[in-house]
């Protein structure tokens, strides 16, 4: 049964230099045919069920006009949404006006994500954006004023030559502001992005883990609690859509590039915008076998900081996680841990989870695909 | 037909243009037309011309109308590069002539003369050549110069430019006048020399002859004089340089010969094919076998491909004679071989045709050179491999080979080129100026430091100016001592190596440094540590991982991460395990290439 789905808006008013999103500059006529186009790919994907949460990511969703994120909104109207649902949509301070915000509140929108990145000038500059802490403060004002009270700021760390007293001022600033999630990783350079192309180096490894665990002890102790590997939250704030893929669980995605996970398939969609708009949707398409799937179980699950549950994982898959993966193998080198049922990767080793996830992927001893 | 035969070599220095020359002659003789001629046609592996040497030496029988009358020109081509001067001496063996090419802004290089020396042994006629007169810096004066003092005639120097054929008419003409039709007597029984032997694909093992008398036919029964093996010729052709099959090679000729030879162990090169029932009287010279100086451990990755790795050596082996190997096993690598080598250069290209013509991927373990080691027993041991030293306590004296080198080089090298050699403990015999601007500089010291990394570090002193020939010597004593490498204080022997004392302590050093930067982190701190016996001299460690994680949610796209892990998956395939640490291969090698501040 399927409780998500990811929206995808491409467009954006500005390109930030890391981003390898898929994304396009603002461009007014494209913008209409593109919700024609989302609203005729939800219909022949969508099978109506009761829907939990709702994801509107980018791009920037915030970049459409009154207008565009009306018609964004009537579309979404077909979707069944559960009594409890979690209807987010992602922002940025430019961008967002009084007037989008009502339409937001107008349309069930209950969860905003701003993204934030830094504070700092120089390290905007960088980053090729730009941002007011006055604007913060007014639109973080008006949103909780306007009843939306789960609010998530993104924030980026380890920009070449950024400080560690920097990062810290970034965190002050944020926790100034009274919000109730915060998601930060540390700058990726990415193929095909501006960085990549100016050949920008990433950071010494040390100081990127000593960024990390500085964020961990900082939002500790301002009773942020960790619930996965680069997201925190208060008591009851996490991020259940996202939750719904750390759980392995099943969701839609629609738009350019957008993923989904749909009857047993992972399945991703054309970034190209013209085949997109030509409704040629589908540009991978990975038909997963229960061995796959525990795969993913185990890449995904282990990134939630309280890990897997055996239990859950017995009845998922039929098999117990021990004959499986050589977990026995794992724990005695201290590399995983299990905690009241639950399977997962010990405190000190969360940033180096790759190298102990490589054990389930790619060999011919942990199941994969025969 | 055979006084219409000239049989003849090309000796140059590399990057002298020997193989584009040979080239304008194939063009001069219409050997190919324009359309079929690509550069260094000669030169058939791709490693020769992406490297732009020559390895193997490779014949072409071209067919030039002079004067009205048919002669039949065998050019075979040789190897520039000091570790080649045994192909070199082949392909003399099978030659009347030589071509001494000189390129005409460098002047002469020590490993042109060498090898004229070499032609000069072997009663070859020598016709000068100074070639790329059409550079700008062309200095035809000063290069007529040199050869006149190496005592040939300023009329016999022929001028060319291989880039433009200016003057190859004129070589041509020359090679015919000059160099003597092959002696032999056709009516005698048959008398061959195999020259060099090549593994085909497709046809198995083809041999390279030079009828020295008589002549041999198309299903002939032939008996390889050394080995005692008999076949029967299933064809003969000439390279042309397309291949064209013939019934006969007469006296003098040059071809090949294909008789389905089951095992390479039967064809050795060097030895003299007769029939089997009329036989010659007794067995040319052959060649005198080179031997290896430098050995290094060749191991494959996948320690499955032991037996492919084995196959290779033996068809490398057939056309490569002075490649030697044994079988020998690393506690850290597995099963691999010992394998000798006549110098740096042939072990590169010997490690690179592995991996490029065979599909193996090899770790090679750094070169060693052999060392005489006198026991308190009052015997003698050779020791090839840094694991074969004898335990301390039962040495009396180590020695060790040493060579004498001679480095030509423009004058204002000379101070650091002299800073190079002391600190390779290298002392100093002579210099020479060649004329007010170049000098030969020349040092004796040990073969273990040009095996080291002398010759990047001479190019990177001189900017690439410099080159240098060598040759051995003898044994002198040196106090050697045997150091080891520890990975998480565990020997890994395949890293070992036998060092000078007084040079034990920087060289452990910079290897460690070395180590410390090839080898990526891991999951815990990992000492890196060089040692002599129990004693620890240096150490680094590399730090534990901190970092390996995707932290960003790519909106739900997780088959991303998924084939990142993968791909990842795939480079730790390429490292060996040593103990609990991920090694990558060429770290083996790369102590070489440790620099020591």
């Amino acid at each position: 049964m399927i409780k998500a789905m990811y929206v995808h808006i491409p467009f954006c008013n500005n390109i930030c230099s890391y981003c390898d999103f898929p994304k396009i500059y603002y461009q007014e006529d494209l913008i209409d045919k593109y919700l024609d186009t989302l609203n005729y790919e939800l219909e022949k994907v969508y099978k109506k069920e009761m829907i939990d949460t709702i994801y509107i990511g980018g791009g920037t969703p915030s970049s459409l006009s009154l207008n565009q994120t009306i018609k964004l909104f009537e579309i979404l109207k077909k979707v069944n949404k559960s009594k409890n649902i979690e209807f987010t949509i992602e922002a940025n301070f430019d961008s967002i006006t009084e007037k989008k915000l009502d339409l937001y509140k107008k349309y069930g929108i209950n969860r905003i994500s701003f993204g934030l990145e830094t504070t700092c000038n120089k390290h905007l500059n960088f980053l090729n954006r730009t941002l007011s802490k006055k604007k913060v403060k007014q639109v973080i004002d008006y949103t909780k004023k306007q009843g939306i009270k789960n609010i998530n700021i993104d924030l980026m760390y380890g920009m070449p030559k950024e400080k560690v007293d920097e990062l810290e001022k970034d965190l002050d600033f944020i926790l100034s502001l009274d919000i109730t999630h915060i998601s930060t990783y540390s700058l990726i350079i990415e193929e095909h992005t501006k960085l990549f192309i100016n050949n920008i180096e990433n950071i010494d490894e040390d100081l990127d883990y000593k960024m990390y665990e500085v964020i961990r002890k900082k939002l500790k102790e301002n009773k942020f609690y960790q619930y996965e590997i680069s997201n925190f939250s208060k008591k009851g704030y996490e991020s259940r859509h996202n939750l719904t893929y750390w759980n392995n669980e099943e969701y839609y995605g629609i738009g350019l590039g957008a993923s989904s996970y749909i009857n047993n398939k992972r399945i991703t969609n054309t970034r190209s915008i013209n085949k997109y708009l030509e409704k040629k949707f589908i540009y991978t398409e990975e038909k997963l076998t229960i061995d796959d799937k525990c795969i993913y179980e185990m890449i995904l699950g282990l990134r939630k900081i309280k890990g897997i549950k055996k239990e859950e994982f017995f009845k998922k898959y039929n098999c117990h996680i021990e004959e499986k993966f050589d977990i026995m193998n794992l724990k005695d080198k201290k590399l995983l841990e299990e905690n009241n049922g639950y399977i997962c990767i010990p405190q000190d080793k969360l940033y180096i989870q790759n190298e102990i996830l490589l054990s389930f992927v790619g060999g011919s001893s942990n199941g994969k695909r025969k | 037909m055979q006084e219409f035969i000239r049989n003849f070599c090309i000796i140059a220095h590399i990057d002298h243009g020997k193989s584009t020359l040979a080239d304008r002659i194939l063009e001069k003789t219409n050997a190919l037309d324009k359309r079929q001629m690509k550069d260094q046609l000669l030169d058939s592996m791709d490693i020769e011309r992406e490297r732009g040497i020559t390895i193997k030496l490779n014949t072409v029988e071209l067919t030039y109308n002079y004067k009205g009358q048919d002669y039949f020109l065998n050019l075979i081509d040789t190897p520039g590069h000091v570790d080649f001067s045994y192909e070199v001496s082949r392909s003399l063996a099978a030659s009347e002539g030589a071509l001494l090419v000189v390129d005409a802004s460098q002047g002469i290089e020590a490993q042109t003369l060498a090898n004229l020396y070499l032609a000069l042994d072997n009663n070859l006629t020598i016709i000068p050549v100074i070639n790329k007169i059409d550079l700008p810096n062309a200095d035809v004066e000063k290069v007529t110069e040199e050869l006149i003092n190496l005592g040939f005639d300023k009329e016999d120097i022929v001028l060319t430019s291989a880039k433009t054929g200016q003057g190859v008419e004129k070589l041509l003409e020359k090679i015919i006048k000059i160099i003597p039709s092959p002696k032999g007597d056709s009516k005698k029984p048959l008398k061959a020399l195999i020259f060099d032997s090549i593994f085909d694909p497709y046809k198995g093992i083809i041999t390279s002859i030079r009828v020295v008398d008589g002549e041999i036919r198309n299903k002939d029964i032939i008996l390889m004089m050394q080995t005692n093996a008999f076949y029967e010729v299933l064809s003969l052709s000439i390279n042309t340089p397309k291949e064209k099959e013939v019934d006969v090679l007469k006296t003098g000729q040059v071809g090949y010969l294909y008789a389905s030879i089951k095992s390479i162990e039967d064809v050795k090169v060097g030895d003299t094919i007769t029939h089997k029932d009329n036989k010659c009287d007794k067995a040319l010279l052959g060649y005198k076998p080179m031997k290896p100086t430098v050995y290094s451990g060749i191991y494959p990755i996948e320690s499955n491909k032991f037996e492919d790795l084995r196959e290779s050596l033996e068809k490398l082996k057939l056309n490569d004679a002075a490649l030697t190997f044994e079988p020998e096993t690393s506690t850290a690598l597995g099963f691999g071989f010992r394998c000798g080598f006549l110098g740096l250069l042939h072990m590169e290209i010997i490690q690179e045709r592995l991996e490029r013509e065979f599909g193996i991927e090899i770790i090679a373990t750094s070169p060693s050179v052999i060392y005489k080691v006198e026991l308190t027993n009052g015997t003698t041991t050779l020791v090839d491999s840094p694991n074969k030293m004898p335990d301390k306590v039962k040495i009396k004296k180590t020695l060790e080979p040493y060579v004498k080198i001679s480095i030509f080089s423009p004058k204002e090298y000379i101070g650091p080129i002299m800073e190079l050699c002391q600190n390779k403990r290298g002392s100093f015999l002579n210099m020479d100026y060649l004329d007010e601007k170049r000098v030969t500089i020349n040092y004796e010291m040990p073969l273990a430091e040009i095996v080291y990394d002398f010759f990047d570090k001479l190019k990177s002193y001189t900017k690439g100016y410099a080159s240098f020939d060598y040759e051995v010597t003898d044994y002198k004593e040196s106090s050697l001592v045997k150091m080891d490498i520890l990975l998480n204080g565990e020997i890994v022997d395949a890293l070992s190596l036998i060092v000078h004392k007084d040079f034990a302590y920087n060289r452990g050093k910079a290897i460690v440094a070395k180590l410390k930067e090839i080898i990526p982190r891991q999951l815990f701190e990992v000492p890196i540590q060089a040692s002599i016996g129990s004693k620890i001299i240096a150490r680094a460690d590399i730090k534990a991982m901190r970092k390996n994680v995707l932290a960003k949610c790519y909106g739900g796209d997780v088959s991303r991460k998924k084939k990142l892990l993968e791909k990842q998956k795939a480079g730790k395939k390429k490292m060996k395990m040593l103990g609990s640490v991920e090694v990558p291969s060429e770290a083996f090698l790369s102590i070489l290439k440790a620099d020591e501040k």
